[in-house]
């Protein structure tokens, strides 16, 4: 089954073909947890690199790589979002079904922005930051 | 999500994780997630729902938050 319809694609092939730096998606895989009672019996790793494969064919600067339990990942799979290759901070745990998908999408393009887009308020603020801060935001597919 | 995507780019001192809570069942019990978004500051739960930017940066960077 394709990732996107051909609209969608077509969008998001618009917006890779913006991005003004590379962005790699490096893709963790590695014992699962248990799903919750109900959630679809596939193989979420599996599915998960067939995901950003196929997001990685729709821009010339989007790539993939795979790599089984690579340090510093505590979940799988878990794909993490690099702006040239770098390792920001950005990552989604698990598979971005239905409308996370377009938060995975969101994320790539982000990355591949040369200036944050928040304003410039919000930016002061995290520049003025004295500690690190751990971002979680818990969601599920809808 | 983005918002929070935005702030790990912009500061290096910020780390942003989506986490799909139905795969990853005994975090989100443990964070109590019954609704969602739910987000979570250095491991504590914080509240659920989206927020306007200038509101989300308000309260990620309070000192309360962590």
């Amino acid at each position: 089954m394709p990732l996107l319809s051909p609209d969608e694609e077509a969008k998001v092939r618009g917006w890779f073909a913006e991005l003004e730096r590379p962005v790699e998606l490096l893709v963790a895989v590695g014992p699962e947890e248990t799903p919750a009672a109900g959630a679809r019996d596939i193989d979420f790793g599996a599915e998960m690199v067939r995901m950003c494969e196929a997001l990685a064919e729709l821009g010339d600067r989007v790539t993939c790589h795979v790599e089984p339990e690579p340090d510093g990942f505590p979940r799988f799979p878990s794909v993490s979002i690099r702006p040239q290759g770098r390792d920001a901070g950005v990552r989604y745990d698990g598979l971005p079904w239905g409308y996370e998908l377009s938060s995975l999408v969101g994320a790539i393009v982000e990355a591949g922005r040369a200036e944050p887009t928040l304003r410039p308020e919000s930016r002061a603020a995290l520049q003025s930051l004295d500690r690190d801060l751990a971002l979680d935001v818990f969601v599920t597919p809808t | 999500m983005l918002l929070a995507y935005r702030c790990a780019l912009a500061s290096e001192r910020v780390t942003a994780t989506g986490i799909e809570a139905n795969e990853f069942p005994q975090l989100a019990q443990e964070m109590g997630v019954w609704a969602v978004p739910r987000i979570a500051v250095n491991g504590v739960p914080q509240w659920d729902g989206a927020v306007p930017e200038p509101e989300f940066l308000r309260r990620v960077t309070a000192p309360s938050s962590t």
